[in-house]
């Protein structure tokens, strides 16, 4: 479950990993998602390994299919991540964009 | 020694006429009667469940439980996501070397198809991590991202992973508590839609009710009153990251890896002893994993083994995997499973196993996983 509280807990995190350089390590394209993405899909989720060894998840976002690739350069960016809560807090979280 | 004297379980499929507690109820009653066993004779009851917490509103089954067999002795409720069977065995495990000369019933089950696949699937993703919710990753998401580092680095391609489905649908026609009892092709599987890339449909075990119990006991008066007995030699847990993205190889599965190094050193045996074993097959690529890790074929040939159908009933092989059908014919009521994997291989080795039954089989193992591979259970069981 989601509430406003986490969101701002975590969205204190989120800006230490924006605009982060690395490369797809894996990947995947969601068709079948859970209540919360379910009009997001299909949608393409990537395994990211930043250039100081770190891994983030994040959706891969203004991409066309050749970027789904293991080894593509992306970056971070911030995005909304899921719709606003009945509180109406907007989560906004880490997505990835290609590099070009 | 621990003895594993009967086995139980219920079909497997969409069960819309039945509750969780009338599956539980089925298995209970229906071992217990096998074993001529009355309620009072059982000292203790584990339970092996994943969502009652998330999809029904109950976090108190044991109590239920109690209430169905009108007893009042001690009941646990493990749960490890897809691998809560499998711990619910290992706990009671441990119960009997704590307390001689005891009866025990373990007991799994899941109720899944009471809710949209949406709502099923959200509860499934309380297997991953907060941060992969987050990403939108479901389960299957995730398996896909494993399966998809594989195929790449060993060059296969989804073609490799079909055999698997194939392989257990077959299975799955000769077991009549199946969730499938239909051969498919791996054409079938190729064109079949995708859940998460690479992984469609037909590489995916299904979502399904059902519940399935066994009695362990250390009591020697009791075991020598049954028709069947065997004995348990190893059950082994192991932890690993819950997030995959922490792991150091994506490609494997740590958590069985140790558990089945851990498993075959208690159980004194060696990998080529055992006959017919139950592997946690929730996607094809889990299958192809599992002989991996658990030593059966080398890192990155399952893809190419996989091919040659050596793991199927009737091709002559000394291993047969999967002949309940696996998670993917057989079905994955989630807690039931690690449970019927267990039972599957006590009828394989007491020669109750029917149309699917192996000749002369002597050891079986069982691997029980949760979630990405968070948890792993490995069961050794032997004649």
């Amino acid at each position: 479950m989601i509430s406003p509280v986490k969101i701002w807990r975590r969205q204190k995190e989120i800006r230490k990993v924006l605009g982060k350089k690395g490369k797809i390590l894996t990947w995947t394209k969601i068709f079948t998602p859970g209540s919360d993405f379910k009009k997001y899909a299909p949608y393409p989720v990537v395994l990211v390994k930043l250039e100081n060894k770190e891994k983030i998840y994040g959706q891969l976002v203004d991409c066309e299919e050749k970027n789904l690739k293991i080894g593509q350069e992306v970056i971070s960016v911030l995005r909304k991540v899921r719709a606003s809560s009945e509180e109406g807090v907007i989560a906004y979280g880490i997505k990835f964009k290609p590099m070009k | 020694m621990n003895y594993v004297t009967g086995y139980y379980t219920t079909r497997f499929g969409e069960l819309w006429d039945k509750s969780l507690f009338d599956l539980v109820e089925e298995a209970m009653r229906g071992v217990l009667k096998q074993n001529n066993l009355e309620n009072k004779q059982i000292d203790a009851v584990f339970f092996g469940n994943m969502l009652a917490g998330v999809l029904e509103n109950n976090l108190h089954t044991t109590s239920k439980i109690a209430e169905i067999l009108k007893v009042n002795i001690p009941i646990f409720r493990s749960e490890s996501a897809c691998a809560s069977g499998g711990v619910a065995f290992n706990l009671a495990k441990a119960y009997l070397e704590a307390n001689p000369n005891k009866n025990v019933m373990i007991v799994g089950a899941e109720k899944m198809t009471d809710y949209s696949p949406e709502e099923t699937i959200t509860g499934l993703s309380a297997a991953a991590s907060g941060e992969e919710q987050e990403a939108g990753l479901t389960f299957s998401g995730l398996y896909a991202m494993i399966a998809n580092f594989y195929l790449e680095k060993y060059h296969y391609t989804e073609k490799n992973l079909a055999h698997v489905s194939v392989k257990n649908h077959f299975h799955g026609t000769l077991n009549d508590k199946a969730h499938f009892r239909r051969t498919i092709t791996s054409d079938q599987v190729l064109k079949s839609p995708y859940v998460a890339y690479p992984l469609k449909v037909l590489d995916s075990s299904p979502i399904s009710d059902g519940a399935s119990a066994v009695i362990m006991t250390n009591n020697l008066g009791v075991v020598k009153k049954q028709k069947y007995s065997v004995s348990v030699l190893a059950s082994e847990v192991a932890t690993d990251t819950i997030s995959l993205k922490e792991r150091k190889n994506i490609d494997e599965i740590l958590s069985t890896k140790i558990a089945g190094n851990l498993a075959f050193k208690k159980a004194k045996i060696n990998r080529s002893e055992i006959n017919v074993a139950e592997l946690h097959d929730c996607f094809s690529i889990a299958e192809l994993l599992a002989m991996e890790d658990l030593g059966f074929w080398k890192k990155g040939e399952a893809g190419k083994k996989i091919i040659e159908q050596s793991t199927m009933f009737g091709n002559g092989g000394d291993l047969i995997v999967n002949t309940s059908g696996g998670l993917k014919a057989s079905g994955h009521p989630v807690g039931a499973t690690g449970i019927k994997q267990i039972g599957e291989i006590f009828l394989q080795l007491t020669g109750q196993a029917e149309k699917r039954q192996i000749k002369n089989a002597k050891y079986g193992l069982a691997q029980n996983v949760g979630g990405s591979g968070g948890t792993s259970v490995v069961t050794i069981l032997g004649i």
